[in-house]
């Protein structure tokens, strides 16, 4: 061959040239091409945020949206948020995929009853369904859920505008006992509102607090910060959790106390009545509650509800000598008929505690567009059977899988002329419509909530409509002008929401994410309303044995956030479950029934009876069985199995279809109100559980230790320096921070305070959202193959070693009335003595400079030796391309584009954010300065309710995780024996149980 | 020709009149009869559906295998090394026993070592069917590449690679070695053809000359003094897969020594599972005898005590040392989930053994075979103990999981079976199944003893 010269050269350039251009005309090229004039606020690689709302449940927590290159990828709490200030609850971060869910409606659609399905253009959708509107608008009626103000006043104005619409709003968890008993207490009809930070004493009457109800993370918040142990020597707030079955809140209390379910307005009657006889009576001294606690026998009641005698009336003694003691009222699960009365109970307990006006205060009025009670809803039925309404426009709400089956909602439908469904969508109710007008994702929606009065939170669109869908509030102007009803404001909706926002200055409104100024509480004093209160039990229908409670799901709620697929992906707190519904029952019960875990039992109610797999647990009373809501979708992707190639049949059950549709005494919805019996049905089917044992074996993961020993700085006899088991003479001391190359200037460290931690699990979502963890679905869940790089770890007191080998995977250790339950979150510890390190052949994972334990994951051959020798067993591997396959349509749009999205056959764990840590170097180095202190904030610590993550630099003994672990007390090591030298540091949780038990 | 009744003057062979170990051994490889190709057969079906399965499982995913989170290792690393320890026995015979000249060895060493290159081959195989994606697999190994890759060598993973690799080299060598002077007597006795010129290139050109025995033996020698460290040395490499871990159960000082008694223990036993139904089929009884048999037995009474002691020996130290995890870890595995797998191993490779005390049970050759098919069901048994309660109970109690083997990863255990199987048929008809020089010499030094002739 010549030599290459110069001509030669060019020719063979130019032919390749030409080669390439001419394959470039056969196929489209795919090619990253930079934007030709660039938007303002985007720059390539550098995360944007926009203040919003969080509309998965009613609550109005403010959201922060990352997005990358317009696409939001996270949802964070918004720390100038006054309600959730930067924290975020998991169903909220969970609902990050929604605008990415791959079953969405695609544009309008008109349906036949057939079951066809035909796309048509918005105008003539419109069009049709306004013609039918402007017919007779007073046949029209409009049945949605709890939206915003500004979007709530543009649905009145539509009602009103098309002529005298009916307009009922909905909600599954309407909190109707709650606002009533708000009426009769304190003659103003609305939600109280709760502020635990200064109390030291808090009586949950089944709120369940942590796991949902109107304001979890806040809650959870103050909770913490009651606790303080900083502020609080003596431990803080003390928490009774009244409840037949041990929930999250009563996992995290202090004092259990298991009643007969429904005994909750007579307990808190009967305190009332002690406390009001002791001559406490603070706010409650009138004539009317004198009349009604005199008539309540405070044994009587003690005795009814299964509990004795001297429980009860220790409580009340420290009531009595609580400086703040606050009583929360009754949840949704403990909703009986007589809910009302519970509630008031309650809230007239606080009264004399003088909790309101402290702990407890009135907002001035009830948010707009409250929900309606579930009476209101059944007469909306009734008009519809009897062939009333021409016209029904549902939004926001799944009355068919929410409304129990003897309501007559589906056969009601039949009867309505033109049925019209806004729903994202597919689901029970929304492929009944005749006309599917898909509304947008919240996500790309303007709106905005008024959770309380004064605190005014913007919701503005983060993406661009993914799909042919409109805002629902331009979807009901829209409706409006092709109805002609009167009144119906220009412009689209957004300007609709600027105009009620006209008083505020709307830029920085919608930068800080509203304006939050909480308007003064309502000046209230016990009315004399408070003479309904009843002090009877509730009547549970039907003959079974059990009292069947019904509870919402952790995550997904009433049902409505089941299609998430970290809703459904995550366990739930209290029992480690995901995936299915679970029927709870005591370990007797299971025994006496003849079944274990994961048989099928057949649950039957007057009502209805489902098949559904058995849970045992410790916790949970022997004449109670416990079934979550949120399971039994028949269309949803995630929610059923309608997307995994079994058409139509449901993931779990429905609950709900066990229900009576009655509503309870004043009109509101009941959630426990029958009994069950419950028959073996001898098959099986295997539920996804997480954890396989409760029992931590001493090996000292989730430490507790007495107030005293935290009193004596640790020093509670022969431990010595490190306060609790574990500490003997192979655990070597050693500082985190020597676990760095010494030219590094950072050692990235962690405390975790198991004291403040509620087990919530919102750090698993988020770190799962922030490091795309992909989901793996029931069939792997089932299997113990979830990829969640952090995970809760729930354990009954500090176990034992006896017997205890794995054949009954439940939690055999909980007791019923006693509440030790400890949570270990668990993730990589990025050890200085990494046994993971040292066994990978191809050098995969690795200590970095900063003391992080990195893995490269494409040098990652899966030998999963590493697996094998973690301590802590956090790392995950990828048997299936998990990250391909349980991410369909546009669900990688949400993908975090600074970390790698792992394929099959790879190794994969928790890197303490190491992008966050980057992205936060390259700031610093730009500015010419190290990484400041609290500057790299994790995905897991941000999202805390209660701030129990601390992260920073543990060379910098100025940061606060230094701080945080310098606390001789409380401090230790997971499995310290092993020297693996952690960069993690755990703070043991307080036993704040030992001081006054019930006695006192 | 009846054979020479058991016992120690079994040695006294009789004189090759007319080269009858020539033909008898050399009778092996001729002729298919049905009995073979059923064999043969059934072990190509049982190795095409592994690797159907296998196709399957790169193309699906390794969760179609049955693990579960934290038993991250499963049938694969089993088999592996079930296979790495019946490659043991062959190394033993031919090399240390060479070495200590148990003349006895020379009527099974060649089957044995043929076994040693088959298992270690199998074993090969599995690390590549255990990392899923076995195109990744040259990542273990250290070359300068211009992707700057490295590897770790302190990674027993790493050490593994390597001692497999010199134990198959030398293995191989090894067998190759002693096959040569056979090689030259089966091209002698081969007729024109393709195998005439097979056996012609393999033989190096052999004449028997004195030189070229000289120089052979001296190479036996030389390689035998090389091979006897490298049984000791792979085996407790591999048990430093565990050992080096800090997994309870796994992370045991005794495991190197317990290891190589259960290689040995194990691949005495498939010898046995190999040479009784060769020698019942080509009627090898005469060169084959029943002493060999009683010799190797002796050898597995004594290696199952071994393997007894250190089952003990774990135990013990487990409740002597007083670590929780360590005591929880033993306690389960013998009363826990996997309980049944346990009494498995202690009962075919402790109990069942025992019988060999009784010179009536060392003679019988069914009983023998039935009981050589039980030690290696043990010694499969006794990896999945040691691999599988170890890391379904480790040390958070809370991500304690149960792993139980996919019908993916059975087919492929089966299939190690058949391709080892079929090597070891088609060995028989390529190669004389019985070192027949060194039988052979045996046998004229048995003669020369007999009719008193010095030395």
């Amino acid at each position: 061959m010549p030599e290459l010269n110069r001509r030669h050269f060019i020719k063979l350039v130019g032919l390749s040239a030409g080669a390439a251009a001419a394959a470039g005309c056969a196929d489209p090229v795919e090619k990253l091409v930079p934007y030709v004039i660039q938007p303002e606020v985007i720059t390539p690689g550098i995360a944007v945020e926009y203040a919003s709302t969080c509309t998965e449940c009613p609550t109005g927590c403010g959201l922060r949206v990352r997005t990358r290159e317009a696409r939001p990828i996270k949802l964070d709490g918004n720390p100038e948020h006054p309600i959730n200030a930067g924290a975020l609850c998991p169903r909220g971060q969970a609902a990050i995929a929604r605008p990415y869910l791959p079953q969405r409606f695609d544009g309008p659609r008109r349906q036949g009853r057939d079951g066809n399905s035909q796309p048509v253009p918005w105008q003539e959708a419109l069009a049709a369904v306004g013609a039918k509107i402007q017919a007779d608008g007073a046949r029209t009626a409009i049945l949605g859920g709890q939206v915003g103000p500004t979007l709530s006043g543009v649905i009145d104005g539509f009602a009103a505008g098309v002529g005298g619409a009916e307009r009922v709003v909905y909600e599954p968890f309407a909190y109707e006992a709650l606002r009533e008993a708000s009426e009769w207490v304190f003659g103003l009809r609305a939600i109280p509102v709760f502020d635990l930070t200064e109390t030291d004493l808090i009586v949950d009457f089944g709120s369940n607090f942590m796991e949902g109800g109107p304001s979890p993370v806040e809650l959870m918040r103050q909770f913490a910060a009651a606790r303080d142990l900083a502020k609080h020597p003596n431990g803080g707030a003390r928490l009774v959790s009244i409840s037949p079955r041990l929930t999250l809140t009563g996992a995290n209390a202090d004092e259990w106390l298991a009643p007969k379910p429904g005994s909750e307005g007579p307990l808190a009657l009967a305190l009332a009545a002690i406390l009001h006889r002791g001559g406490m009576r603070a706010g409650g001294d009138t004539a009317a509650v004198a009349q009604l606690l005199s008539g309540v026998d405070a044994k009587a009641v003690a005795a009814e509800a299964g509990l004795e005698a001297g429980q009860l009336e220790g409580l009340a003694n420290r009531l009595a000598h609580a400086k703040n003691a606050v009583a929360l009222p009754p949840g949704v699960a403990a909703t009986t008929a007589n809910a009302t009365s519970a509630a008031a109970a309650v809230l007239l307990l606080n009264a004399i505690l003088g909790a309101n006006g402290r702990a407890m205060t009135l907002p001035a009025s009830d948010v707009a567009g409250a929900p309606a009670p579930l009476s209101e809803v059944l007469a909306l039925v009734e008009k519809m059977k009897a062939g009333a309404i021409d016209v029904l426009v549902i939004h926001d709400a799944n009355p068919i899988y929410s409304l129990p089956a003897s309501a007559g909602f589906e056969a009601a439908l039949a009867k309505v002329g033109t049925v019209v469904s806004t729903a994202t969508l597919p689901d029970e109710t929304s492929v009944k419509a005749d006309w599917v007008l898909p509304q947008s994702a919240s996500l790309e929606s303007w709106g905005d909530a008024e959770p309380r009065p004064g605190i005014r939170s913007i919701q503005q669109p983060t993406l661009r409509p993914l799909h042919d869908t409109l805002e629902l509030g331009d979807l009901f102007l829209e409706l409006g002008r092709a109805a002609g009803a009167s009144d119906t404001p220009e412009g689209s909706f957004r300007e609709v929401v600027q105009a009620a926002w006209s008083d505020t200055d709307f830029r920085r409104a919608l930068a800080k994410g509203g304006v939050f100024n909480a308007a003064a509480p309502a000046n209230v004093s016990v009315g004399a309303g408070v003479s309904k209160i009843e002090a009877r039990f509730p009547k549970l229908a039907g003959p079974g044995e059990f009292a069947l409670v019904t509870f919402p799901h952790a995550y997904q709620g009433d049902g409505s956030s089941s299609d998430l697929p970290w809703a459904q992906e995550t366990p739930d707190p209290t029992t480690k479950l995901s995936w299915s519904s679970w029927v709870e029952m005591s370990l007797a019960t299971a025994e006496k029934l003849g079944v274990t875990f994961g048989d099928a039992v057949s649950v039957e109610t007057p009502n209805g009876n489902v098949e559904v797999s058995v849970f045992p647990r410790g916790g949970i009373r022997d004449d109670v069985i416990a079934i979550p809501m949120g399971g039994g979708h028949t269309e949803s992707h995630y929610g059923s199995l309608a997307g995994d190639g079994f058409e139509g049949v449901a993931r779990g059950v429905n609950a709900i279809s066990l229900l009576s549709a009655d509503a309870g005494a004043t009109g509101g919805r009941v959630w426990l109100g029958s009994n069950a019996s419950v028959r073996r049905t001898g098959r099986f089917q295997r539920l996804a559980l997480s954890q396989w044992t409760d029992n931590q074996r001493g090996r000292g993961f989730a430490q507790k230790i007495s107030l005293a020993a935290l009193a004596a700085n640790g020093h509670n006899g022969a431990d010595g320096g490190e306060a609790h088991e574990g500490g003997n003479e192979f655990a070597l001391p050693y500082d985190p921070a020597n676990d760095a190359s010494p030219e590094s200037e950072y050692r990235w460290g962690m405390t975790i305070d198991t004291d403040r931690c509620t087990g919530c699990s919102a750090c698993v979502v988020a770190c799962s959202i922030e490091n795309n963890v992909p989901i793996v679905g029931e069939e792997q869940a089932i299997r113990h193959r979830e990829m969640t790089w952090l995970r809760i770890d729930r354990f009954i007191g500090d176990g034992d070693s006896e017997g205890g080998e794995a054949r009954r995977p439940f939690p055999d250790r909980e007791r019923v009335g006693e509440t030790d339950v400890r949570h270990s979150p668990m993730l990589c510890q990025q050890c200085g003595a990494a046994p993971c390190e040292s066994v990978c052949p191809p050098i995969a994972t690795y200590h970095s400079d900063e003391g992080i334990n990195a893995m490269v994951y494409n040098r990652c051959i899966g030998t999963r030796y590493c697996a094998n020798n973690c301590t802590y067993d956090v790392r995950r591997f990828n048997y299936f391309d998990y990250g391909r396959e349980n991410w369909p349509g546009n669900l990688p749009f949400m993908l975090n584009p600074d970390v790698t999205a792992r394929g099959q056959g790879v190794m994969e764990k928790c890197m303490f954010c190491v992008q966050r840590i980057n992205g936060a170097r390259q700031i610093a180095k730009n500015e010419g300065r190290p990484i400041a202190d609290g500057e790299v904030v994790t995905a897991c610590q941000q999202a805390c309710p209660t701030q129990a993550i601390h992260f920073g630099n543990t060379k910098d003994k100025q940061s606060e995780v230094v701080k945080q672990a310098d606390d001789e007390a409380r401090k230790y090591i997971a499995l310290h024996e092993l020297n693996t030298r952690p960069a993690i540091t755990y703070l043991a949780a307080v036993d704040r149980s030992d001081d006054e038990r019930s006695h006192g | 020709m009846t054979p020479p009744p058991p016992g120690a003057e079994a040695l006294a062979l009789p004189v090759p009149k007319d080269s009858i170990y020539n033909r008898d051994i050399m009778a092996v490889t001729k002729g298919f009869s049905l009995k073979w190709l059923a064999l043969v057969l059934l072990a190509l079906g049982g190795l095409l559906q592994a690797v159907g399965v296998f196709a399957y499982q790169t193309y699906t995913g390794l969760g179609v295998a049955g693990y579960q989170a934290p038993v991250f290792w499963g049938v694969y690393i089993i088999t592996f090394v079930f296979w790495i320890g019946i490659g043991h026995a062959g190394t033993l015979i031919s090399a240390i026993l060479f070495l200590f000249r148990a003349k006895w060895r020379n009527a099974i060493n060649r089957g044995a070592e043929a076994m040693t290159v088959f298992a270690v081959l199998t074993a090969a195989l599995f690390p590549l069917i255990h990392i899923g994606r076995l195109w990744k697999f040259y990542f273990m190994i250290p070359y300068p590449n211009q992707r700057g890759l490295w590897v770790n060598f302190k990674s027993p993973l790493l050490w593994d690679l390597f001692a497999i690799n010199t134990y198959l080299t030398i293995s191989v060598v090894f067998f190759f070695v002693g096959l040569i002077p056979d090689l030259a007597i089966a091209r002698d006795r081969a007729p024109n053809g393709i195998k005439k010129l097979l056996y012609t290139v393999l033989s190096l050109g052999w004449q028997g000359t004195g030189r070229q025995w000289k120089a052979h033996s001296r190479t036996v020698l030389h390689l035998s003094g090389l091979a006897t460290p490298l049984v000791l040395s792979v085996h407790s490499v591999v048990s430093w897969d565990f050992a080096m871990s800090v997994l309870p159960g796994w992370h045991a000082t005794i495991f190197a020594p317990y290891f190589v008694a259960g290689a040995i223990f194990g691949g005495f036993a498939m010898v046995l599972t190999l040479m009784i139904p060769v020698r019942r089929i080509w009627g090898l009884e005469h060169i084959i005898t029943d002493y060999h048999f009683e010799n190797m037995s002796r050898f597995i009474l004594f290696t199952s005590w071994i393997v007894g002691y250190a089952y003990t020996m774990e135990y013990f130290i487990a409740w002597y040392s007083g670590v929780e995890w360590e005591q929880t870890s033993f306690f389960l595995r013998a009363f826990g989930p996997y309980w049944l797998s346990t009494w498995i191993m202690i009962f075919c490779n402790v109990v069942a053994p025992q019988v060999l005390w009784f010179k009536s049970c060392r003679t019988n050759v069914h009983l023998l075979f039935v009981l050589s098919v039980i030690i290696n069901i043990g010694m499969w048994f006794e990896r999945y103990v040691i691999i599988i309660t170890s890391l379904s109970r480790d040390f958070v109690p809370a991500a304690w999981g149960i792993y139980i083997p996919s019908p993916v990863e059975l087919s492929i255990l089966v299939g190690s079976f058949s391709f080892f199987s079929l090597l070891f048929l088609l060995f028989l008809k390529v190669f004389p199944v019985i070192a027949i020089t060194e039988v052979k010499e045996l046998a004229i030094h048995a003669r020369d003893h007999a009719h008193g002739g010095a030395h």
